[in-house]
């Protein structure tokens, strides 16, 4: 392996954390604005966000973004493959974001959101400082894990011609005919970014713990 | 304490011998020197407060906590080790454990199996005996604790009471030699425990061998033929049920029965 | 979108065929062998043996930490470094088994540790060891309490044998990918390509659902 080989080991890496990190920014507000609807069981559009969660959550990444990528210019709108993927990867996030933050919703004790709006506190003030910080801490782990999940399909990327870590080692491993070390390499680079995922949770994890709220 | 541990030399007639029994937990000395003998058709009750060892000790009459020291001996046949004197394998120790039935305060039935299936489970797949001649036993075995129409019902839609007879009919099943009670009746509403009980009575009525640890006072002097009383891992009594209800000869004892509000 | 571009994936119906049976013969066979393999190996979790468990953790921490195509390319290009050479059909099933089989594998655990021990103890108490303990006892109940967890595993292979197209498996992605690039179609082809991986879930779901149903009143 070259010096460039490793060059595009760092490229890829920063396409997967970006791409993953950029959907997840993206996904959190979707998707709980999509919970949100579910849970203040809102006729039509709750029934829509749960038809909008079932199908992302069964399409394969792969699938999604080629749609997105070779499908959406058929309709004038023309996407360079990287705004694509970010498109495509918000679009998944936002579904599992909005099961998570289900989850945490359906184990939140609804009473007390009834209770603050007894105490007059408006919409906003409930739902900023009684049920956001409550659900918020019940999702960490949720959140974390979906990480590692976009970061294991970012992998997808490639079928539209953008360099991921996987891209790129096996694009070395066809070049050099020996495949086993840079996909190795690649594994490392999983490894480390899945490891720094968990440390993370780990972190914030305490630092809610310590702020208790 | 030797005094009151049986000191007479084991009979044809000793079914389970338990000889200077101990076993600790990191630091915590749970049982310390437990010896007795019991004889074909005794029935014993184990009485003693929460956390004196009751439950570790039957645990480790099946070997299910391998003591620190001290022997037990089923039918003269040591627990846990084979002839030569070394460790049993797995497959000694299962032969050796489905010789004792085992009911649990929690029924520990398998809720996967039918009522029927659970009776059958270990004296086919355990002690691999005939399947219909174990299937007639086992119907029979449940007509005796009642349960007959209810054989091919999942646990899951039984009572507690009935959970306990089907636990109580799954030991029996084994032909055991010996049946060991962890206090069966505990998780039961007191509406079911009656049912429990009579079933009890009635095995011990027909000379099964029994071990029962159990807060049911007046039952355990009915039926028992001898009350074992323990403290913090020792055996302080060991006396027949109306020397030890009507005269209680230590302190401990005299707490107890007090404290379970037994007149 | 319009009509012609449905008749266009009517008259491709071969393609379309050769796709669906790829995908749901891998996802059928993969699924059942890895919940299968996952039952041999969960076992060794728990063994006295440390190198067993050892290596069972390591490779469940593995494909945890691994993306599903990383894992196809090592069975694909990396094999046939060692003399293993599989045709494309079956690199993506045995990544498909050996990957998800590790993820089974943790679901078991997990629903293993969280048999009510009494129940064990039971079984021990009334004879039953080793293989015995596992057929009678345990594997029914794992079986049983993971069921609605195996069925999300389940759709994880559904999602992930669409890498297989990669390597130029032909499944039902790869057969419309072929039909779009022929008729300049792409958006009609993968919104139906996604509608049948929608259905393949719902039926899934369906199929968990009934089971768990079943299962309900048989796990404790
Ligand atoms: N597996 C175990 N590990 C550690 N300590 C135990 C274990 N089983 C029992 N003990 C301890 O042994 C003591 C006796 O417990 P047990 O035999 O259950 O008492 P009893 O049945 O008389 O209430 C308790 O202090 C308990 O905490
Ligand atoms: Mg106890």
């Amino acid at each position: 392996m070259n010096f460039y080989d490793y060059l595009s080991f760092v490229y890829g890496a920063l396409s997967t954390v970006g791409v993953s990190f950029v959907a997840i920014i993206v996904g959190i507000p979707l998707g709980l604005g999509l919970a949100l609807l579910r849970w203040a069981r809102i006729p039509v559009f709750g029934k829509c966000a749960y038809l909008y969660v079932s199908i992302v959550r069964s399409c394969p990444a792969v699938t999604l973004i080629m749609l997105i990528y070779f499908g959406l210019p058929q309709f004038g709108i023309s996407l360079n493959p990287f705004v694509a993927a970010l498109i495509s990867f918000s679009i998944t996030a936002t579904a599992f974001n909005c099961e998570i933050w289900r989850s945490s919703l359906l184990a939140f004790d609804r009473s007390q959101y009834e209770a603050a709006q007894a105490f007059g506190m408006t919409r906003w003030v409930r739902f900023r400082h009684v049920l956001l910080p409550q659900i918020w801490r019940s999702s960490i782990p949720g959140l974390i894990n979906e990480m590692t999940l976009l970061v294991k399909n970012s992998p997808a990327i490639s079928v539209i011609g953008l360099l991921d870590i996987t891209r790129a080692a096996q694009r070395i491993g066809a070049r050099t005919y020996e495949p086993i070390p840079p996909l190795l390499l690649g594994f490392a680079i999983y490894i480390i970014i899945v490891m720094l995922l968990i440390e993370l949770q780990k972190r914030l994890e305490t630092r809610i713990r310590s702020a208790g709220i | 304490m030797n005094a009151i541990a049986n000191p007479k030399p084991a009979t044809t007639d000793t079914v389970l011998r338990v000889q200077g029994i101990s076993k600790s937990f990191g630091d915590n000395h749970v049982l310390k020197d437990i010896s007795f003998d019991m004889q074909k058709g005794e029935v014993v009750s184990l009485l003693g407060p929460s956390g004196c060892g009751k439950s570790t000790l039957l645990r480790c009459i099946n070997w299910l906590e391998e003591p620190d020291a001290g022997h037990i001996r089923l039918n003269s046949e040591r627990m846990g080790y084979a002839g030569s004197g070394a460790k049993m394998n797995d497959t000694q120790l299962s032969q050796m454990r489905s010789r004792i039935g085992m009911v649990f305060q929690h029924f520990a039935l398998w809720p996967h199996m039918t009522v029927l299936e659970n009776v059958m489970a270990s004296p086919v797949h355990v002690q691999k005996r005939d399947r219909k001649e174990v299937e007639n036993e086992a119907r029979a075995v449940l007509k005796r604790v009642g349960l007959e129409d209810k054989m091919d019902m999942l646990p899951s839609r039984l009572s507690g009471g009935q959970k306990q007879r089907v636990g109580i009919a799954r030991a029996l099943a084994m032909k055991p030699e010996i049946l060991l009670f962890d206090e069966p009746t505990s998780a039961l509403d007191p509406m079911l425990v009656g049912e429990v009980l009579e079933v009890m009575r009635d095995l011990a009525a027909d000379g099964a061998t029994m071990v029962i640890v159990t807060h049911e006072m007046k039952f355990a002097r009915q039926v028992s033929s001898r009350i074992i009383f323990m403290d913090s891992g020792h055996i302080i009594e060991n006396r027949s049920p109306e020397d030890f209800f009507d005269h209680p000869q230590t302190d401990k004892a005299k707490t107890f029965l007090h404290s379970v509000q037994y007149k | 979108m319009n009509l012609t571009d449905f008749q266009i994936i009517y008259d491709e119906r071969e393609t379309i065929y050769q796709g669906i049976e790829a995908t749901l013969s891998l996802v059928f066979i993969s699924g059942v062998v890895s919940v299968f393999v996952g039952l041999v190996l969960t076992p060794l979790f728990f063994s006295k043996v440390s190198w067993l468990r050892k290596a069972v953790e390591w490779l469940c921490s593995a494909m945890r930490c691994s993306p599903f195509l990383l894992f196809v390319y090592v069975i694909y290009f990396g094999l046939p470094s060692y003399g293993i050479n599989f045709d494309k059909y079956t690199s993506g099933l045995v990544a498909l088994i050996v990957y998800h089989s590790a993820y089974m594998a943790i679901i078991l655990r997990s629903a293993w540790v969280d048999i009510p021990a009494d129940i064990l103890e039971a079984g021990t108490a009334y004879g039953f060891r080793g293989a015995a303990m596992i057929r009678r006892i345990i594997g029914p109940l794992l079986l049983m309490r993971s069921i609605p967890m195996v069925g999300n595993q389940w759709i994880q292979i559904i999602k992930d044998s669409a890498y297989l197209g990669i390597i130029s498996v032909v499944d039902i992605t790869a057969a419309f990918n072929s039909i779009q690039s022929i008729y300049f179609n792409p958006f009609v082809c993968f919104i139906v390509a996604g509608l049948m991986y929608w259905l393949l879930c719902l039926l899934i779901e369906f199929i968990v659902n009934g089971v768990a149903h079943y299962a309900r009143e048989r796990i404790a």
